[in-house]
């Protein structure tokens, strides 16, 4: 490692790669790479969702193993790893998109408010409208704007009339954002709207439904910086409101977006703690190697 | 480490490559070319084979509509009846009154189609009042006039060689002479059924039997397929039974049609007891035929509606009901069409299946319903094209004309369907 390395924090000037070092000498030394029990707090007070010795098979292979993993209210947690490692697949957990894929089988306890979402009495439908997705590509559906936000509202029965659709379609575009932008033009196709506001768009879809949690999987993968900067705003905004747990292979994000912070590696969940934490004092070898850009 | 730099490796091997992109393109056009021209040739040889089918010969004669002679006409049984065909031996031997022995007699009525009666007939039941009259009524000819006059029968040959003889060619030459034979627009051929006379023959019989058997098979197939394959490929899992469903699925395409046309008659005929030669059961069988080409098709157009779309309808709350009709069928939808308009087109242009369920019996009649006897356009092609008159030939080509019609306008509506529901995602 060079002395010059660049921050890996270049909006937290306190946080400059000096200090870090500083900081590190003191500690206690980090758990080793072979260990891959869980560190840090997994578990948070009062969660909205709580995962407990989740596993996750595809056919015969396991893609997660024995994760236990909170999701506090009004927070954002975010999850960072190697490509691969299984973020995705437990994000896809947590609203049962996984049950989608036939060969795919979980076993272990997700409970939402309490309640296993993978009880035999649980019904995916409504589970969906609580736990609302954000996916890495923009995927509006391809009709108009309007349409695009008023089909969750409409299916799941929230509106009644033109009026109350109108209203839900304006706030939900408020609050993602997009509102000023698209006020003129609700009828064109999604579609034809750029990467980030089709993405903005999807955002608005889903927070019409007026889910309690918001998964989102890469939401700024396939976007420019700008359009980055604006949906990190956004879920800054919407943490008020919502639980929202993020996958995001840009550690820059993690850190500006999240309170907590969970890494994952080849499926194994390794170290949860606070984001500064995990950023600047990780406890697992895995961790630190993967913050200070060593692997991955 | 040698002198030549990469550049002058890469420059090196241009020009092979060029080449091999050159050769390419020829292959390419050769095939295409090759392809037109058998297409060319082919639409030219049936085009100039038939174009004259759309022509017929037709003579005008002077009919007197002697009440003494056609008898009681006062209601349409009696009409029926009525002894029209010598109200026109009469008209013809009034054009030629020096033709009166018995076999030359025969010789000039046979210059007329023995359907000229019905004509005459015809003009009787529209308009009651004519009879005591006499009118100018233009009668189809003989199919060996309408031969001559195409020139396929060759004036010049030896009088036993032709099947006309000296004396009718005099007869024709003195209509000719007299302006009373013309060629004029073959209305029949559009308008009547099947019929042994040549001059008497039309498509509209095969074209009415094949419209019926089409509505069958398109109100059958279509929502049947569709919904197998929504089935299977959305809702079912993926397990033996489906893979098994799957394989079978795609032997049934490859099944010859003539099986189906077995299996036809052994089922619909033999075991339920279903009419023969009836569009009811044409319809059935072509069903059976189109299915597995509808399923695959629109199997594929499921598949080819990206999973994103998929997932961002799940991600929302919609049940798996919701997603596939709400988002992945109209996306599906101009694929599915495309697969059923191609599969009706086959099965239009199908002729062996129906062979076997008696709908190549020669029927006179038009058919007016599902279940009256029928036959079907490429099934009165074979009938014709198997018939020894040469009247039949230029009849067949015709024929022909009219179902490639039919098959390119169907694979036309194919296209723009295609292009109109097509969405962008
Ligand atoms: N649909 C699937 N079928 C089989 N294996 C899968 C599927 N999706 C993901 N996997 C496997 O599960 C592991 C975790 O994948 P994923 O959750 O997509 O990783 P990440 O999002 O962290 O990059 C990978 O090894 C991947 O190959
Ligand atoms: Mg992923």
């Amino acid at each position: 490692m060079s002395a010059e390395k660049k921050s890996i924090y270049p909006d937290k000037p306190e946080l400059q790669f000096e200090n870090k070092r500083k900081f590190t000498n003191k500690r206690e030394p980090l758990v080793d790479r072979e260990n891959r029990k869980t560190v840090g707090q997994p578990t948070v007070e009062n969660p909205r969702m709580s995962c407990l010795n989740v596993n996750v098979y595809y056919g015969d292979k396991q893609a997660i193993h024995d994760v236990t993993l909170d999701i506090g209210r009004n927070e954002v947690i975010a999850m960072i790893g190697p490509s691969g490692c299984g973020k995705s697949t437990f994000l896809r957990c947590l609203n049962r998109m996984n049950d989608t894929i036939d060969f795919c089988r979980l076993t272990g306890t997700i409970l939402l408010d309490g309640k296993n979402i993978y009880d035999k009495d649980v019904d995916v439908v409504p589970l969906r409208a609580q736990v609302g997705m954000v996916f890495q590509k923009p995927n509006p559906f391809p009709k108009s704007i309007y349409e695009n936000v008023a089909y969750g509202p409409k299916i799941h029965g929230l509106v009644q009339n033109r009026a109350e659709t109108d209203e839900i379609v304006e706030t939900s575009l408020r609050k993602a954002g997009l509102w000023e932008e698209v006020k003129d033009r609700l009828n064109q196709p999604g579609t034809s709207l750029s990467g980030g506001q089709q993405q903005r768009l999807c955002i608005a879809r889903t927070i019409a439904v007026g889910p309690e949690v918001i998964l989102m999987d890469e939401p700024c993968s396939a976007l420019d910086p700008i359009a980055t900067a604006r949906i990190e705003d956004l879920i800054d905004e919407l943490r008020e409101n919502f639980s929202i747990a993020i996958v995001t292979h840009s550690m820059q994000q993690a850190s500006r977006v999240s309170q907590r912070t969970a890494y994952f590696h080849l499926g194994d969940l390794i170290e949860v703690g606070s984001t500064d934490q995990v950023f600047l004092n990780p406890l697992h070898q895995l961790t630190e190697d993967y913050v200070t850009g060593r692997f991955g | 480490m040698s002198e030549t730099s990469n550049i002058d490796i890469v420059k090196k091997g241009l020009g092979k490559r060029y080449r091999a992109e050159k050769r390419f393109r020829i292959y390419g056009i050769c095939a295409i070319a090759s392809s037109l021209i058998f297409l060319a040739f082919l639409f030219i040889s049936i085009g100039s084979n038939g174009y004259t089918a759309f022509q017929q010969t037709f003579i005008r004669l002077t009919v007197h509509f002697d009440p003494e002679i056609l008898g009681d006409t006062t209601n349409r049984e009696s009409i029926a009846s009525a002894n029209f065909p010598s109200i026109v031996k009469q008209s013809l031997s009034m054009m030629f009154p020096e033709v009166t022995s018995r076999s030359d007699k025969r010789l000039l009525n046979a210059l007329i189609s023995s359907g000229a009666s019905y004509n005459v007939r015809d003009i009787v039941i529209e308009n009651p009042n004519c009879i005591g009259k006499t009118m100018q009524v233009w009668v189809p000819a003989d199919d060996d006039v309408d031969m001559l006059i195409k020139g396929h029968i060759n004036r010049e040959a030896q009088e036993g060689e032709r099947r006309l003889n000296d004396k009718q060619l005099g007869w024709i030459e003195q209509l000719e002479k007299d302006g009373n034979l013309k060629k004029r627009f073959n209305m029949t051929f559009f308008t009547a059924g099947d019929s042994r006379e040549p001059e008497l023959a039309g498509i509209w019989g095969a074209v009415s039997g094949s419209f019926f058997t089409m509505i069958v098979t398109l109100v059958l197939s279509f929502p049947i397929g569709v919904a197998a394959a929504i089935y299977l490929e959305e809702f079912a899992k993926k397990n033996r039974w489906t893979d098994i469903i799957e394989v079978n699925i795609n032997n049934l395409a490859a099944v010859p049609s003539i099986v189906f046309g077995l299996l036809g008659l052994a089922v619909f005929l033999n075991f339920f007891g279903m009419p023969r030669s009836a569009p009811l059961v044409g319809g059935l069988v072509m069903t059976l035929m189109t299915l597995p080409v509808i399923i695959i098709a629109s199997r594929a157009a499921l598949k080819s509606v990206p999973p994103s779309i998929r997932e961002a309808a799940l991600g929302v709350g919609a049940s798996q009901v919701q997603m596939v009709f709400h988002h992945v069928l109209p996306l599906a939808l101009p694929g599915m069409l495309t697969g059923a308009i191609i599969g009706m087109a086959r099965a239009l242009g199908e002729t062996a299946p129906l062979l076997m369920i008696g709908m190549v019996a020669f029927i006179v009649d038009i058919p007016s319903g599902f279940t009256d006897p029928s036959t079907a356009l490429p099934v009165q092609i074979f009938l014709w094209a198997d018939s020894p008159e040469r009247g039949f030939l230029e009849k067949t080509s015709a024929a022909i004309m009219v179902l490639l019609t039919f098959l390119i306008a169907m694979n036309a509506l194919a296209v723009i369907l295609r292009k109109k529901f097509e969405k962008r995602w």
